[in-house]
């Protein structure tokens, strides 16, 4: 009797043992007696109990579950209240019990027990993160003032020169007819940027076929006394006289404008301009110097056209240091003009100085508005 | 002999009271009596029921219910396995009554007949012990035995799944069958 023979028989028994039915079919009717019957019987009867042995992995995932419960998780267990009755397998009577969000309100998930904490901190997680990245897009969106970015608005100050021909501005004028007597008085002419027509008071006999109005070139906004009568008024002489001056205008020199020095301005300087209490900057009257200087901002309609240039502003920057007489002498639109006034009229200046002591000055501020 | 059997038994009393008080101030700890009396309840529960699916259902909703009233569990000197035994009682007279439905069946019977007697226990305890001896065989004889006896699966089936001839699926079997009758002797000697 061989070994194999045994393995046989014991096979064949246990077979028999598991489905009856079928190992009496497959029974050989003209095999040999089982040599080992006594043997085989014990060992067969010792299988019969192994029929009833627990699942593989019964005991491990019982374990895990119940220290789950134990740390205080939260675990469910099928039991017959969900479903699992008349010898129902649990395990399929839980699986099917939740359809509705199982991994929460659920028992088991195939077969596995529901950790509602788990699930739980996987939403919490995942809307602290959608969170995170919404507010990121929001913070880059509010952070980056990317228009502010493209913009430059840079400020120069330059001294005003009002330049006649090639006589420089001294704040003055003088001219005449040749007359014995000097100048006449009476109100200064209207100030203009031009001269067309130089101010007399004694008019002559040929009159031009197109008048013009007399002016001296002075800044346009300043307004002088009018009065029915021109004439210099610091003269003291009633009598009409344009003064002993050549080249129109009235006074004792030369150039068209009201005063004795010469030139097409108003007052006792030369070259042009007006009045004493005005200095040019230069010739020991220091530059102003601005110290409050906020820059002016863009305007929206500018920015939209990337409109970009630079505004020229006139001012007179008065001992005390504030900006007065504001006027645009180069004008570039689109609102950059009232935003170069507006802010230029907040601005503070050390005035500018002659022998140490604060004057008035004439300059020019240039705001230059830059897009990148 | 006596004496030395009741020594062991005192000391292994004594053993499994400080695991339950251990158990009642951390839940944590109650793994160790779970393992040391699985295959008690099991076993007692797989010879009440018809199914192995019902008996793994039964013998979890013991332990759960153990887990959760070890707190009021008070020591007697009668082993854990008794209460639990117990539990697994009542729990199969609850589950029959609720199968039963319209035939009345009287909780105190139903509780009497799952009630394990000195014969019963000794069954119990005999099965259990072969099963803890099954966790313990050689891997390729284990792995037969629950193919072939959980699974049901044929010799030939098995074969195809390890690759192997059926002579030594058939050999492995053999062994297994031959190894755990054995112990079982051992153990009962």
């Amino acid at each position: 009797m061989s070994n194999l023979s045994v393995y046989d028989e014991l096979d064949q028994a246990i077979d028999q043992m598991l489905q009856p039915q079928l190992a009496q079919k497959r029974r050989d009717p003209g095999a040999p007696p089982q040599t080992d019957e006594g043997n085989i019987r014990e060992l067969v009867e010792l299988a019969r109990n192994l029929r009833d042995l627990p699942g593989a992995n019964f005991q491990t995932r019982l374990r895990l579950e119940l220290e789950w419960e134990a740390a205080g998780r939260a675990v469910s267990v099928p039991t017959e209240a969900d479903g699992h009755r008349d010898g129902q397998p649990a395990a399929k009577a839980a699986q099917g019990a939740t359809q509705i969000l199982p991994s929460l309100f659920g028992k088991s998930w195939i077969g596995y027990p529901v950790r509602r904490i788990n699930f739980v901190a996987s939403v919490g997680i995942h809307a602290v993160m959608a969170c995170l990245v919404g507010a990121g897009f929001l913070m880059v969106k509010n952070a980056v003032p990317g228009v502010d970015r493209q913009t430059s608005v840079t400020v120069r100050l330059e001294p005003y020169r009002a330049r006649i021909g090639s006589h420089p501005n001294s704040g003055g004028g003088s001219g005449g007819a040749a007359e014995k007597n000097k100048a006449s008085t009476g109100a200064a002419p209207r100030a203009a940027r031009e001269q067309l027509t130089p101010p007399i008071v004694v008019e002559q006999k040929q009159r031009p076929k197109l008048a013009a109005e007399a002016t001296v070139i002075a800044p346009p906004d300043l307004a002088f006394p009018r009065t029915r009568q021109i004439g210099d008024p610091l003269s003291m002489l009633t009598a009409p006289s344009n003064g002993p001056g050549v080249g129109n205008g009235m006074g004792g020199n030369a150039g068209g404008g009201v005063g004795t020095e010469g030139g097409p301005g108003r007052g006792n300087g030369r070259g042009g301009g007006c009045c004493e209490g005005t200095y040019e900057i230069g010739n020991g009257v220091s530059m102003p110097r601005a110290i409050y200087a906020p820059e002016p901002e863009f305007s929206e309609e500018a920015r939209k056209l990337k409109h970009q240039g630079d505004v020229t502003l006139l001012a007179l920057i008065g001992a005390d240091g504030r900006p007065r007489n504001l006027t645009i002498v180069r004008s570039l639109g689109m609102g950059l003009d009232e935003k170069a006034l507006e802010t230029v009229r907040t601005w503070r200046f050390d005035p500018a100085r002659k022998d140490g002591r604060p004057v008035a000055v004439q300059m020019n501020i240039i705001v230059n508005f830059r897009l990148y | 002999m006596n004496a030395v059997a009741n020594l062991a038994e005192l000391t292994s009393l004594n053993q499994e009271r400080r695991l339950i008080e251990a158990a009642q101030h951390d839940p944590g700890r109650f793994a160790e009596l779970y393992e040391n009396n699985f295959h008690r309840v099991y076993a007692f529960v797989a010879r009440r029921v018809n199914s192995r699916d019902e008996a793994q259902d039964v013998t979890a909703e013991v332990f759960h219910q153990a887990l959760k009233n070890i707190g009021r569990f008070q020591w007697r000197g009668v082993p854990f396995a008794a209460w639990l035994l117990r539990i697994a009682a009542n729990a199969l007279a609850d589950r029959w009554q609720r199968a039963a439905r319209g035939v009345e069946v009287p909780a105190d019977e139903a509780r009497i007949e799952n009630e394990a007697g000195p014969a019963d226990a000794a069954e119990v305890e005999r099965r259990a012990m072969l099963f803890q001896l099954v966790d313990r065989l050689p891997a390729d004889q284990r792995l037969v035995i629950m193919r072939r006896f959980v699974d049901q699966k044929s010799v030939r089936e098995i074969a195809q799944e390890l690759g192997r001839s059926e002579g030594a699926v058939k050999q492995l079997q053999f062994r297994a069958l031959e190894t755990l009758r054995s112990q079982v002797r051992n153990r009962h000697e």
